[in-house]
């Protein structure tokens, strides 16, 4: 009993330090950010010595979402979930095809390993420059086709002005109830088979919603005063693309560990059970590492979410098809000197992150406290 | 439904033959072991068959067909591994079903047959469970199950009792029997254990360094062995085998093993000439004590001395010594009490006794 206490008072100043510094560089300053985010400390006099910072509650969060100058924020938020969805779609889609086609042990497996995951060792920037200029309006990929005796590509990799899937903002409300609505539908369709009550419940709820939404959409409020319309731009198609192609050797690399994880004798097992090599992916190999699927998905969104120097390096920080929220944080507390706004920002896309991680950690602390 | 035939079959990973060319015909409904030490060359054979691994030379036969070029799930056999193989992420259920839905069998259909295996695998309570929720003999079950479903034409099994514990084992071998019985389909069935070759078996073939020694039915491989190999693999405790000189005088014929004469019965090893020798092969359930001993003519008896007996309850197990330098174990009916240092009356079933070449171990007929 005596022992055991010492073994705990022990662990316990062992950890204290780590503890304490965690407590207050993260923690502290955590909690120092959100409280900044509701002041308006900034403009004009944000740099004397004892700056004036007055408590204004959520007004800077309600400026930023609906307000005149959040106008570009808005945009660069919308930038980020596109951004992250394609990151997500493209790197764990295209790592996991690479996977698979290595794990079916062509020659030279290694020496294509070792190339696919190199990318991942560049820095951001540079990384950033090559693609730049690989995507300069008469660069490298735009040229690409005369190789073949074709005509040149003229697309504006960086700074096109087209978008595609806009939206108004003033209709958030009601776009975000309808994904409530679909989420609901989607997950009561999954367990349909294994519990058809609680399957029925999410389909009943994700109906209401979605039917309600339709029938008295005017009842939700107007996210802004007037129209404003956001969507995908193009021109972040560039960045996109780099990106992918810097983190699917990533992810290769997990799916490739994953594979061989499995053991010879599964894979002989659903041989004989008639799947083909297909079957065996799809039914077998790739649920087996939902595991990896889900850790992919976590990092690559944080990434895409945090993502800033390639950005930075491939269309600097001004160019306002490309903005990211990262970005934006930047500017507007280093530049424009409004610190109440950045931190409101950098806020904001600490919530997002947690909406992802916070889900996988309590799944994870169930599932070991189950064990 | 099937039989399977395989003619010169060999295996060869890299520059190291595993398997020799191995000729076997197993016949349809037939439950065959093959038994052999561990890196004999089994699982190869098995997995030849099952078209896990390519054949290198000779050819499989399945149901008159050559199978060489056929992939494994066109071969319809089923296979049980030894560590079971079952999809972590799948319910029984799924497990089961899974190579009904990969053959696109209809969602009721596959049901149906699900069930009814699962049924007569006593497993309907465990349907909606992962594997990892199971305990070992459960797991085994969902393994067969998955083998039953399918009506595949072969039954293999790869050590499929390895990793359970020894009650468990004796009680899965007999529910394999049982399950053989009503199903009646061709099996293959790979062990090093000679206990469930023996038991399990309509014929075992043994197999060493990738070579068959002998195929037979378990009465067979144990009464009339080929070689002195079979001899002590076959059989718990294993056969005695001594060092012995054939001799020949006037119409007595003995395997002098020592000092004593081991009379070599009519008929038996006809080609030995006076002078050779031999190795003598003697199981220790043809050693008598007791009563049994009153039963056996007299030039079969003579004295042991006991230098240690285990008692098994049934049976005895005793290591004796004849004539103060051969050893001998013996395997005795009942609880025979016999204190180290003992001399008592001993008898030996010498028409059961198998003569060995010393050169090739082969048996001498
Ligand atoms: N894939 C392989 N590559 C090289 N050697 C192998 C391979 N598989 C098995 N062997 C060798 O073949 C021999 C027989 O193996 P196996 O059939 O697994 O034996 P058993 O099942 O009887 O224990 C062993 O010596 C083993 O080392
Ligand atoms: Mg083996």
């Amino acid at each position: 009993m005596r022992e055991a206490s010492r073994d705990r008072i022990k662990a316990f100043l062992t950890l204290l330090p780590s503890m304490i510094l965690v407590g207050v560089f993260v923690y502290g300053f955590i909690g120092n950010t959100i409280w900044t985010s509701m002041t308006d400390w900034g403009g004009m006099g944000a740099l004397a010595l004892d700056p004036e910072k007055n408590f204004v509650g959520l007004a800077n969060y309600v400026e930023l979402f609906t307000g005149f100058l959040g106008s570009g924020f808005r945009q660069d938020l919308v930038n980020a979930v596109y951004y992250s969805l394609m990151l997500l779609g493209g790197a764990v889609g295209l790592g996991m095809f690479i996977a698979i086609l290595l794990d079916r042990k062509p020659r030279g497996e290694d020496l294509l390993r070792t190339i696919f995951l190199y990318p991942m060792s560049l820095s951001f920037i540079v990384s950033g420059t090559i693609w730049r200029w690989l995507l300069a309006p008469q660069g490298g990929v735009n040229v690409l086709p005369t190789y073949f005796g074709l005509e040149p590509l003229t697309f504006d990799w960086l700074s096109s002005r087209s978008a595609i899937l806009v939206f108004n903002w003033q209709d958030i409300l009601r776009i975000l109830l309808y994904g409530v609505s679909l989420v609901c539908i989607l997950a009561g369709v999954a367990v349909l088979r294994k519990n058809r009550r609680k399957a029925m419940r999410r389909l009943a709820s994700g109906v209401a919603v979605g039917l309600f939404v339709w029938l008295f959409g005017d009842v939700v409020p107007d996210a802004y005063m007037m129209r404003e319309e956001h969507g995908f731009n193009l021109a972040t198609l560039g960045i996109i693309m780099a990106t992918i192609w810097q983190y699917s050797g990533y992810t290769m690399a997990l799916y490739l560990a994953g594979f061989n994880g499995i053991s010879q004798d599964l894979r002989d097992a659903a041989m004989l059970d008639g799947a083909s090599a297909a079957g065996y992916y799809r039914h077998v190999a790739i649920p087996m590492l939902k595991p990896i699927t889900i850790s992919a998905v976590i990092i690559l969104s944080h990434i895409s979410l945090k993502m800033f120097d390639l950005i930075f390096a491939m269309t600097g920080p001004d160019n306002a098809e490309t903005g990211h929220p990262a970005l934006n944080m930047y500017l507007t507390t280093f530049r424009a000197n409004e610190f109440a706004t950045g931190a409101a920002i950098a806020i904001v896309l600490f919530l997002i992150a947690a909406t992802f991680i916070v889900p996988y950690l309590v799944s994870q602390y169930r599932e070991r406290g189950r064990r | 439904m099937a039989n399977v035939q395989l003619k010169g079959v060999g295996k060869r990973f890299g520059d190291v033959e595993v398997v020799h060319g191995v000729d076997l015909d197993i016949r349809d409904n037939e439950f065959i072991v093959l038994v052999g030490p561990s890196g004999c060359g089994k699982s190869t054979v098995l997995r030849m068959i099952a078209g896990l691994e390519a054949i290198t030379e000779g050819e499989v036969l399945i149901d008159g067909q050559v199978v060489n070029q056929v992939s494994p799930k066109d071969r319809n056999v089923a296979m049980v591994f030894q560590n079971y193989a079952l999809y972590p992420h799948m319910s029984v259920f799924d497990n089961m079903a899974f190579s009904l839905k990969m053959r696109g069998m209809g969602r009721d259909e596959a049901e149906e047959k699900v069930r009814e295996a699962a049924q007569i695998l006593e497993l309907t309570p465990y349907l909606g469970r992962k594997p990892s929720e199971l305990s070992g003999g459960q797991r085994q079950r969902v393994a067969m199950g998955r083998a039953i479903v399918r009506n595949a034409d072969v039954f293999l099994f790869d050590e499929p009792l390895s990793n359970l514990d020894a009650q468990l084992r004796t009680q899965m071998r007999m529910e394999l029997r049982k399950l053989h019985m009503r199903l009646a389909t061709t099996t293959i069935y790979v062990t090093h254990d000679q206990t469930e070759a023996m038991t399990l078996a309509d014929r075992i073939v043994i197999l060493k360094d990738g070579a068959i020694q002998q195929v037979g039915t378990p009465i067979e491989v144990f009464e009339d062995p080929d070689n002195a190999f079979v001899g002590r693999f076959i059989g718990n405790p294993p056969m005695n085998i001594l060092k012995g000189v054939y001799r020949e005088s006037g119409g007595n014929r003995c395997a002098m093993v020592g000092k004593s004469c081991f009379p070599v019965v009519e008929g038996k090893a006809a080609s030995l000439t006076d002078g050779a020798s031999v190795l003598v092969g003697i199981r220790p359930d043809a050693i008598k004590m007791g009563d049994a001993v009153d039963k056996l003519p007299k030039e079969w008896l003579c004295h042991g001395e006991v230098v240690l007996s285990e008692i098994l309850g049934g049976q005895s197990h005793l290591e004796i010594v004849v004539d103060g330098e051969t050893r001998l174990i013996a395997e005795v009916e009942g609880r025979v009490v016999a204190h180290p240092g003992e001399v008592v009356p001993i008898g030996f079933e010498f028409d059961r006794m198998v003569l060995f070449d010393p050169e090739s171990t082969n048996t001498i007929r």
